[in-house]
């Protein structure tokens, strides 16, 4: 069994307006260190699978488990970083975000702060530990995000369309620095997105999700690329092409 | 930044300079009654009441009637609004209560306030206090339920408890709420305060304009009328530097 494994995992929402199953028969494994990008269509149910790892939503069928023990609710071993900026804390400082979780276990000042700073610079923010939330560009958010979910430690960082409000340029950047971030820290990833490019780039898995409602997984592709990526190389393209293939059909028969 | 700050000065010194101008033109030209009085006779009179150390008087004593009542209904309204925000159950039970006594005004309920109170101190604070603690208690409800949803989430996957949750995340978003609710209420209180002195007390802005009234002292009420403007547009001033200190830095609308 893999270091995160979902088994049959399914979630119906129920509401006013009846059932909507949003996840249906998902079953995944993965391995410890992996940058695994989980691509579908709007609506497909990709970040409900990510809130059920988060333990933000209790799956309703199936079972979840992150290194041999089930997922029962939210825990600082998954950190997650969100698509809208709005989860970074406007009263703190950069830094102060970054230091968050720390501050929550109670590590002593002088060492949180090391800390934060040691990812401030990791995520190329050096020097803007002092600012607010509000003083910061959106991708700069992003990072400080990326930061305070990187210096929790975490056993494995979810990240939910990070960079999906970003404008193109900014995005490309980012996505260049995640990259350079995970190899230095080898840390499990699992990354939402709706971006082909975005995740050929990153990953070392994709896998390709059948659109919604009931979303399940339709094919898993390796990506053997060498880091850095080069978006222009034979095999980059070849690996766009088979997975183009893949989602095609879905994003055709979803509108 | 300072030259903002020097436009505003600007501004308020310009805008105040043209309403006694207005004023005094209104007096002068238009209704020309020993009734409206122009602004100087009355600056005279409050020179005077300044002097004999008679307007001061009045002043603390109405102000730290509202000061008192203010802080006492705000200690009272922020905790019972934390909670009604933050539990389900709380809010089920409390919410007609805040919908009910909001409707009954506190001018209204100076009557049983004289009655339980008398025409002290007593009552005077419970009145302030009563038309201060609705006020904060809904706006700061509406805070609690405005935090963001990924705020939350986010502290608990970086393993916050319930009452870290509640004390780093929940309770710092909602303080801008608090501080507005607050500023309304302080609106509120200089409302009450004065009908409160008008029908009973020994002292005060409001027992000053209902003396004046007896002894038809026009410029002793101008006194108080200005004397009210000004003591309200200091407080709601210190009220929005409190909340760009506390807040503007990370909430650029308010």
């Amino acid at each position: 069994m893999g270091f995160v494994a979902l088994d049959g995992v399914g979630k119906v929402f129920r509401g006013r307006t009846g059932a909507w199953e949003a996840v249906r028969d998902f079953t995944l494994s993965l391995d410890e260190g992996e940058f695994f990008c989980l691509l579908g269509t709007s609506g497909c149910g990709k970040t409900t699978v990510l809130n059920m790892l988060a333990g933000f939503e209790a799956p309703t069928s199936g079972r979840i488990m992150l290194d041999g023990r089930p997922v029962s609710g939210p825990g600082a071993d998954r950190g997650v970083v969100f698509q809208g900026h709005d989860s970074l804390y406007d009263w703190l400082t950069a830094l102060d975000n970054i230091a968050f979780g720390l501050r929550l276990r109670g590590t002593p000042k002088a060492e949180r702060r090391a800390t934060a700073e040691r990812f401030l610079k990791m995520v190329g923010l050096a020097g803007q530990g002092a600012k607010h939330p509000s003083e910061l560009s959106g991708g700069m958010k992003q990072r400080i995000q990326i930061a305070r979910a990187l210096a929790n430690d975490p056993r494995i960082l979810l990240m939910d369309e990070p960079f999906g409000a970003l404008d193109a340029m900014t995005r490309a950047v980012l996505q260049g620095e995640l990259s350079r971030i995970w190899a230095e820290t080898r840390k499990t990833v699992l990354f939402i997105t709706h971006d082909l490019e975005e995740a050929v780039a990153l990953a070392t898995r994709i896998g390709v999700m059948k659109r919604g409602p009931g979303g399940t997984l339709k094919a898993v592709v390796p990506v053997d690329l060498p880091f850095p990526r080069d978006r222009t190389s034979d095999g980059f393209m070849r690996v766009f092409r088979e997975v183009h293939a893949l989602i095609h059909e879905e994003i055709h028969g979803a509108h | 930044m300072l030259t903002s700050r020097a436009a505003t000065i600007a501004g308020y010194v310009a805008g105040f300079a043209l309403l006694f101008l207005v004023w005094h033109l209104a007096s002068v030209f238009l209704v020309r009654s020993v009734l409206f009085p122009s602004p100087w006779p009355v600056f005279e009179r409050a020179w005077v009441l300044i002097e004999d150390s008679i307007l001061q008087e009045q002043i603390l004593a109405s102000m730290r009637r509202i000061l008192q009542g203010f802080l006492l209904g705000s200690l009272i309204g922020i905790p019972i609004g934390l909670a009604i925000g933050s539990f389900r159950p709380v809010r089920l039970l409390l919410e007609p209560w805040t919908e009910f006594f909001r409707f009954i005004p506190a001018v209204a309920m100076i009557t049983v306030a004289v009655i339980w109170f008398g025409i002290g101190e007593e009552s005077k604070v419970f009145l302030i206090a009563y038309t201060t603690v609705f006020v904060v208690i809904i706006s700061t409800a509406a805070g609690v339920g405005a935090v963001g949803r990924d705020k939350i989430r986010a502290a608990q996957s970086m393993g916050a408890s319930q009452l870290q949750i509640f004390a780093l995340v929940a309770l710092p978003a909602t303080v801008p709420y608090i501080l507005t609710g607050m500023r309304v209420a302080m609106a509120n209180a200089f409302v009450t305060i004065v009908a409160a002195e008008l029908v009973a007390s020994n002292d005060g802005l409001g027992k000053m304009l209902w003396d004046a009234r007896l002894f038809m002292q026009i410029e002793d009420i101008f006194v108080a009328l200005i004397s009210l403007g000004l003591l309200g547009f200091a407080t709601d001033r210190v009220f929005r530097l409190l909340i760009r200190a506390f807040a503007g830095r990370f909430n650029p609308t308010m």
